[in-house]
């Protein structure tokens, strides 16, 4: 019962964030959808990633946006497509339409476990070191973006104190 | 209504990523694309974490959504950055303004 | 110990690359000495690989599954080719502070040169096919952007689209060829495939073989693509003294001899390396005779030398090639830095405007005296020994017509080389140029080029146990005493080659009572300007290529919903295929 009702809530506060006008509303409900995301993760027994999950997906990011709304500020641009509309639904509706019908299919016979594999913590950072690496190289090409970006706006503001 | 847990979950991803994806096609603010594309990777992790418990190799697809959690947080902080650098020079958050790819 | 050399001699230059770009433009004394350092310390790991050669893997790096582990095998033929391609490029880059000084980006000029040295290095060390084909593209692009450095200038601009797509076109080839060779052995290791290549079909070992020889033609400007590499000489001297004399234009030669002793027993495939060999011989030659633009000359006559690498691998003697591809890296190296500096101070590329430049630029004329009369095969120069050689495995291995073909060759290549030093450095001025000095960084790099080409000859002894069987069990090199060169050279058929060049050299000096002569070359100038119709293939190829950019260049939108759409309807696509498969 609390799946479906999570389930529920996600696809809500999903078309809300996706509706919302105002970017920093939008900015909430993402938030909202992503502790919700978190819940299910829990329930389904990963509780590390429920909480990376939260930390990150719902803390983190949420300040980010806020942070990067704050800056850019708040702009409404027109809800007209670019898109042909028709096209977007057909697609939309298609895709989720095969991804559904696919796992009813394929899926009716699973039978879900419901004793959670708790040495699973164990084995996550020991078996693999690769994503380990492969992470380190992530966040380095994180901030070396974030550096690039930041560098080129002091340029910027410079040029503009010269001229 | 008694679906099996799977179904449920598997539901709860289309869903994200379908709006992600809905809005991914519609809009045309550099903002909201960052936000649809944190809507279709909460839905990956989540696929990820339920086919680790359907097929018993938790410590796999855990690492695997660890991965992608760290990946999509990049992606988020570049598109920002990206997305308020891109206001400041051109003063605009639109897709279509910002398109000069055409001839 | 090797595997840190190895490391160091394709991975400093691209530290190096990163470095200088990072430094930035308004540093121009700071890169012009980051570039300098990175090269020599690369060809400092590349000579000293030479006392470490080993026909087993020096650095192996586990890939997984999918393509294999990357390795790299420091045998002879490898760490030789490094050692040019590190150190030619340590001289064209000291070369280059001089040459290049006050340009604007320089550090796009240096980063590209840098990263050019080390994925050279790379692909003649690899053994994993599918990593040669990387670096091979690496150097491609390299040649591409520093064809194209003056990107305002789109006669620039367009020899290097050119010259991209020609080479890419040879890519083709070169994946094709791993392709073939991963499905049938399962690995893309060369070294296994060449010790033993019972299991690809008799059939596939042709098309692969063929294959890799249109690689190698694309790659090295053979017969029919010879014409993107005069177009390629809008590059600054610099590049085309290392890119497009002495390393990447190399790389196809690399190649066949490299596979020569899986393919020797293919059906006419060494009959098919010869004639190619001796058709850019020839054309390339005469299309040399009648240009005038200084550069274009010697590009055609190096795409006329490689003919003779060519011809060499396809008579059955690597080593032969070889030997050519180290003397001709050296005295071509020296000729176009030789060139550069002539361009640099004069002002034009232009023959017909020079003359008398060797009374201003004495030390520029002596030096390109000297590779001139290397290229043209006099002796005791280094030229001379090798392309003798040449001739001799040519007799040795292949039709005697063909023989005959390339001594006619050498007489023009004579011709040519003095027709060229004669309008450049002697006579009058023929127009009102202002001769500048040479700098010193242009002397350091010419001086050791040309004390080389003068005694590169020597090692012949230690350069064939480089290749011998240590290191290159299937090659069948033997070792070649300075000795017993000079008694294979020194015979009746070098006094044949000898003859022909001294007919070609006598035919300038008497070029006035032979008008009559000349006149009838008129008509087959006017084809040799016009590379024989073949210019004309090579632009349509790029043309076409370049239209159907052009043309699915419209489903570009720039705009992401579109692209979005796409991702999705591929997932649609992928969903129904699994269900309706299912």
């Amino acid at each position: 019962m609390w799946y479906v009702l999570i389930a529920v809530g996600i696809l809500v506060f999903a078309i809300l964030a996706i509706s919302a006008k105002r970017l920093l509303i939008s900015a909430i409900w993402l938030a909202i959808t992503s502790a919700l995301t978190a819940l299910m993760l829990f329930l389904l027994g990963a509780p590390q990633i429920a909480v990376i999950e939260l930390s990150v997906g719902a803390g983190l990011v949420t300040v980010l946006f806020v942070f990067a709304i704050n800056i850019a500020g708040e702009e409404v641009i027109g809800l007209r497509s670019a898109l042909p509309l028709p096209l977007v639904w057909t697609s939309i509706v298609l895709a989720c339409g095969l991804l559904i019908f696919f796992i009813f299919r394929s899926l009716g016979f699973v039978q879900f476990p419901d004793a959670t594999n708790t040495i699973a913590a164990s084995v996550l950072w020991q078996d693999r070191y690769l994503d380990f690496l492969l992470q380190t190289v992530l966040i380095l090409a994180g901030v070396l973006g974030v550096i690039g970006l930041l560098a080129h706006s002091k340029d910027e503001h410079s040029a503009e104190e010269k001229a | 209504m008694n679906l099996p847990i799977p179904f449920i979950v598997l539901l709860a991803v289309i869903s994200l990523a379908g709006t992600g994806f809905y809005c991914l096609l519609f809009t045309r603010n550099l903002i909201k694309v960052v936000v649809a594309l944190q809507l279709i990777v909460k839905g990956v992790v989540l696929a990820f974490v339920l086919a680790g418990h359907l097929q018993q190799n938790e410590s796999l697809a855990q690492t695997m959504a660890i991965t992608v959690i760290v990946a999509d947080t990049i992606v988020a902080v570049i598109g920002l950055s990206l997305a308020v650098q891109i206001r400041q020079h051109t003063g605009s958050l639109d897709l279509k303004a910002l398109s000069k790819l055409k001839r | 110990m090797i595997s840190i050399l190895i490391a160091c001699s394709i991975g400093l230059p691209w530290v190096g690359a990163l470095l200088v770009w990072l430094i930035g433009d308004k540093h121009e004394k700071v890169q012009h000495w980051t570039s300098i350092l990175f090269s020599l310390a690369a060809g400092a790991a590349a000579v000293l690989m030479l006392w470490n050669t080993t026909g087993d893997a020096g650095l192996t790096i586990k890939m997984g599954g999918i393509f294999g582990d990357f390795t790299f095998i420091p045998d002879g033929l490898g760490v030789f080719l490094a050692v040019i391609a590190t150190v030619i490029g340590s001289l064209a880059v000291i070369f280059s502070t001089s040459y290049m000084k006050g340009e604007t980006q320089i550090g796009r000029y240096y980063a590209f040169v840098l990263f050019f040295i080390g994925a050279m290095v790379g692909l003649v060390l690899t053994s994993n096919i599918m990593l040669m084909f990387l670096f091979w593209e690496i150097t491609a692009l390299c040649s591409y952007a520093l064809i194209a450095f003056h990107n305002d200038d789109p006669k620039a601009v367009r020899g290097g689209i050119k010259a991209l797509i020609i080479t890419s076109i040879g890519g083709v080839g070169l994946l094709l060829g791993a392709l073939i060779l991963f499905v049938y052995t399962g690995s893309f290791d060369i070294r296994l495939f060449i010790a033993d290549h019972s299991a690809v079909p008799a059939g596939m070992m042709a098309v692969l073989a063929f294959g890799f020889l249109i690689a190698a033609a694309a790659k090295s400007a053979q017969f029919p693509f010879q014409t993107w590499l005069p177009d390629a000489m809008e590059a600054p001297s610099p590049i085309s003294a290392l890119i497009h004399a002495a390393t990447m234009v190399n790389a196809g030669v690399y190649l066949l001899a490299r596979f020569f002793p899986a393919f020797k027993d293919v059906l006419y495939w060494r009959e098919a390396v010869m004639i190619v060999g001796m058709l850019s011989a020839l054309l390339a030659a005469i299309m040399a005779l009648t240009s005038t633009d200084l550069k274009r000359v010697l590009a055609y006559s190096t795409v006329s030398q490689l003919g003779y690498m060519v011809y060499a691998v396809g008579a059955g003697s690597v080593f032969a090639s070889q030997f050519h591809l180290f003397s001709h890296s050296i005295f071509k190296a020296l000729l176009f830095l030789g060139a550069g500096a002539v361009i640099h101070s004069v002002g034009t590329r232009d023959m017909t405007k020079m003359g008398g430049v060797g009374k201003h630029m004495p030390f520029v004329k002596w030096v390109f005296i000297i590779g001139a009369l290397a290229l043209s095969g006099i002796p005791i120069l280094n030229g001379f020994w090798s392309k003798e050689l040449v001739l001799e495995a040519g007799l040795a291995g292949g039709p005697s017509w063909i023989y005959a073909v390339m001594v006619l060759v050498a007489g023009l290549t004579a011709l040519y080389t003095i027709r060229c030093v004669w309008m450049v450095f002697f006579g009058e001025a023929r127009s009102d140029y202002h001769a500048h000095k040479v700098e010193l960084a242009m002397k350091v790099a010419l001086a050791p080029l040309a004390l080389a080409a003068l005694v590169s000859w020597l090692a012949v002894g230690p350069f064939s146990q480089l290749l011998g069987e240590a290191t290159l069990p299937q090659h069948n090199i033997e070792t070649l005493s300075l000795a017993s060169m000079f008694h294979e050279v020194l015979s009746i058929p070098t006094l044949i080659a000898l003859i022909g060049i001294a007919i070609g050299i006598a035919l300038w000096l008497l070029r006035s009572k032979l008008a009559g002569f000349i006149e009838g070359l008129k008509s087959l100038q006017w084809a040799a300007e016009h590379s024989f119709g073949f210019e004309a293939v090579n632009s349509a190829v790029v043309r076409v290529t370049n239209g159907l950019a052009e043309t699915l260049r419209n489903t570009q939108t720039g705009l992401l919903n579109w692209n979005v759409l796409g991702i999705l309807a591929a997932l649609i696509i992928l969903l129904a295929a699994i269900i309706l498969g299912a």
